[in-house]
């Protein structure tokens, strides 16, 4: 090793051993004061930026199955809570045998969701029931809160579109238009609105439902789609209100609203966040949570250092007088600024995970949505180099203001 | 100019014509000549040091002392005149040059110690040691010869606020020596020590000038008895050089 290399080294260790020492013996405020700056600014920079790439990268349920709502563009948020008299889509089955085909996807199945009044002819209890017509699969699904096990996989009445295919009559119920209907597994149900009225259904399950509204639980029932299309004539170009793709993939929200023009593919997380998620305001919040963080670390930062060389120009001094050179000096101070906020980056960074999952606690619980903010291990190296920048920015002033002090005064 | 029994030897120091003046009060585009005034804090000072001289720099406050051991120990640059360190004209060189020949050939013993508080009294001696690129096994064992040269080996891993001052003097004494540099420059090296441990460092000081010469400024006779020679200051100006035994009056060599 080089005599110029072994002195770098020595250096640096000396500015470590400095910047130990005094930080855990003596008066070391102004340094604890910089790593607490630091440790702020990167905890909130690693906050805003788990809260950025929760939104920029749509991951924000990717716990759970990845749901997406395909609704048609004019459609309101209540619209998927109840779609009433809403622009529909059309030719939903073709679309949903398009998706289903993609790898990537898990399930998708169009939803028609219909008011209908259902009658139970044995004891004559009638009551407003909402239907929602869908395809299941053979794998149990729980759609408006309901399973779909007991409903027969596909749509067979569909029949590619003649309508003339077998009328299954299944039904899952909830317990609460159960209870309406005075019903049970096995009931026959009538129809007593809608365009055919010449059908029935027979009760396949009860199951609890939490599917709710804002006045209260609802009286929900699960049919087949075309089955559900027939009762409520929305045969005529194949029409639904929705079309539901569950999928672990969050990259395929693009695919779905190239699939289907004049669309918005909805989030299970809300609209809230669609539209957020939808522009380039992730990019946005993350740039500003760096050059926040930035500047307002450096400034900080420069100004405890300063003040720290201030308290230090003694030593600094006896180090000009015993021989080292200014470009050793500066370099010590460079190793202890960096130190500084290599540190506060440590600190902080513990604290922004933790905002993290503070942020995600806060919005399941007051707003409803589930994981907006997300750790990514990109973040650590966010959190340091942004530290490094700070500490490299902050320690001019610190070099220039020690450059400034003349030895023979201070050490007089 | 100082003699003793080294003058056979070539000057380790030539002090030649030194002046050095300040400029105090406002300057600037503002300001008027009114605002300024020049101090002259050493006044034309010619002396020479040879190896093994053990030199002292007596005078009032304010008379210049510290200011022209600033100037001998390549700290600081005269206004006029030159100073040659080991062949070296200081006022020749630049900062960083001077920083290289203080690392080499000087050593300095401040009236306050000047230790790294938060280091230890190791790592205190062997700060200039790093600024050389020593490796560190050889720093560490250099340190701790020079340590236990000074009666403080079994206070090497303390920190400064844990010695006494007697025991900080001479943690900076061993600093001072551990590049093995031709001259020591004390500045009241006693000043804050009382008279016993004043003694102990004064016989440290002196036990070292073999090799190097050895400049002490103080104002106090005691310590002054303690040297080969003495450069007496006035108002920057060098009243006598004087054998410190006999206390006599030299008229003033220009």
């Amino acid at each position: 090793m080089s005599r110029k290399v072994r002195r770098l080294a020595g250096v640096v260790r000396l500015g470590l051993a400095r910047f130990s020492g005094r930080l855990f013996g003596g008066d070391s405020r102004q340094l604890w004061s910089s790593i607490a700056g630091v440790a702020f600014a990167v905890m909130l920079m690693t906050t805003v930026g788990g809260i950025s790439l929760g939104l920029a990268s749509q991951s924000a349920i990717e716990s759970e199955d990845v749901d997406y709502w395909v609704v048609p563009d004019a459609a309101s948020a209540s619209a998927i809570a109840v779609s009433v008299d809403a622009p529909r889509l059309g030719g939903v089955h073709s679309v949903t045998d398009q998706l289903a085909d993609d790898d990537r996807i898990d399930y998708a199945t169009p939803v028609l969701i219909r008011v209908l009044e259902l009658s139970n002819p044995q004891t004559g209890n009638s009551e407003y029931i909402l239907v929602a017509g869908v395809i299941p699969d053979s794998t149990n699904r729980s759609i408006i809160g309901l399973p779909t096990a007991s409903l027969e996989p596909g749509d067979p009445h569909y029949a590619d579109g003649t309508y003339d295919g077998p009328w299954t009559g299944q039904a899952v119920l909830s317990t609460g238009a159960a209870t309406l209907l005075d019903a049970e597994k096995g009931t026959t149900l009538s129809p007593e609105t809608g365009s055919a009225t010449n059908r029935s259904f027979t009760v396949s399950d009860v199951a609890e439902s939490e599917y709710t509204t804002g006045i209260g639980e609802v009286p929900v029932a699960l049919v087949h789609l075309s089955e559900a299309q027939a009762l409520s004539g929305a045969t005529s170009g194949d029409q639904a209100d929705q079309i539901l793709v569950s999928t672990d993939d969050a990259a395929v929200a693009g695919d779905i609203e190239r699939l289907y023009p004049q669309t918005n593919v909805v989030k299970r997380t809300g609209f809230a966040q669609q539209q957020l998620s939808s522009s380039s305001l992730p990019l946005a919040i993350a740039v500003g949570a760096v050059l926040t963080a930035f500047v307002v670390g450096t400034l900080f930062v420069a100004t405890m250092m300063g003040l720290e060389v201030l308290s230090e120009r003694a030593s600094l001094a006896t180090l000009a007088a015993i021989g080292y050179s200014s470009s050793s000096r500066s370099l010590l101070l460079v190793v202890e600024t960096l130190s500084v906020t290599l540190s506060g980056a440590v600190v902080g960074l513990g604290l922004g995970i933790g905002g993290i999952e503070l942020t995600n606690v806060l919005t399941e619980r007051y707003l409803g949505i589930a994981s907006v903010a997300r750790f990514d291990p990109i973040l650590v190296g966010a959190a340091f180099v942004v530290s490094v920048l700070i500490g490299l920015f902050a320690s001019v002033y610190p070099v220039w203001l020690s450059h400034r002090a003349n030895p023979v005064e201070v050490l007089q | 100019m100082v003699s003793t029994e080294s003058d056979t030897t070539d000057p380790i120091l030539t002090c030649d014509g030194v002046t050095r003046s300040f400029t105090r009060g406002r300057s600037g585009w503002l300001s008027s000549p009114q605002d300024t005034q020049t101090v002259v804090a050493v006044d034309d000072v010619t002396t020479t040091i040879h190896t093994g001289d053990v030199v002292g720099l007596a005078g009032p406050s304010g008379s210049g002392k510290s200011t022209l051991l600033h100037l001998l120990a390549a700290l600081d640059t005269p206004t006029k005149g030159r100073v040659v360190l080991d062949g070296t004209d200081t006022t020749t060189l630049s900062e960083s040059q001077r920083a290289k020949l203080r690392l080499d050939e000087v050593g300095i013993v401040f009236q306050h110690f000047h230790l790294l508080p938060s280091l230890s009294a190791r790592a205190n001696v062997a700060l200039p040691l790093v600024q050389r690129g020593v490796p560190k096994s050889t720093r560490r064992a250099k340190a701790n010869d020079l340590l236990d040269a000074v009666g403080l080996a079994d206070r090497a891993t303390h920190k400064p606020a844990e010695l006494s001052g007697g025991e900080q003097q001479r943690v900076a004494i061993a600093r001072a020596l551990v590049t093995d540099p031709s001259l020591l420059v004390a500045d009241e090296p006693t000043g804050e020590l009382d008279s016993e441990t004043g003694r102990q460092i004064l016989d440290l000081l002196t036990d070292v000038a073999d090799d190097r010469a050895v400049i002490i400024a103080s104002h106090d006779e005691a310590v002054l008895d303690r040297a080969d020679s003495v450069l007496r200051l006035h108002d920057g100006r060098l009243q006598s050089e004087s054998d410190p035994s006999m206390h006599r009056e030299i008229p003033h060599e220009s």
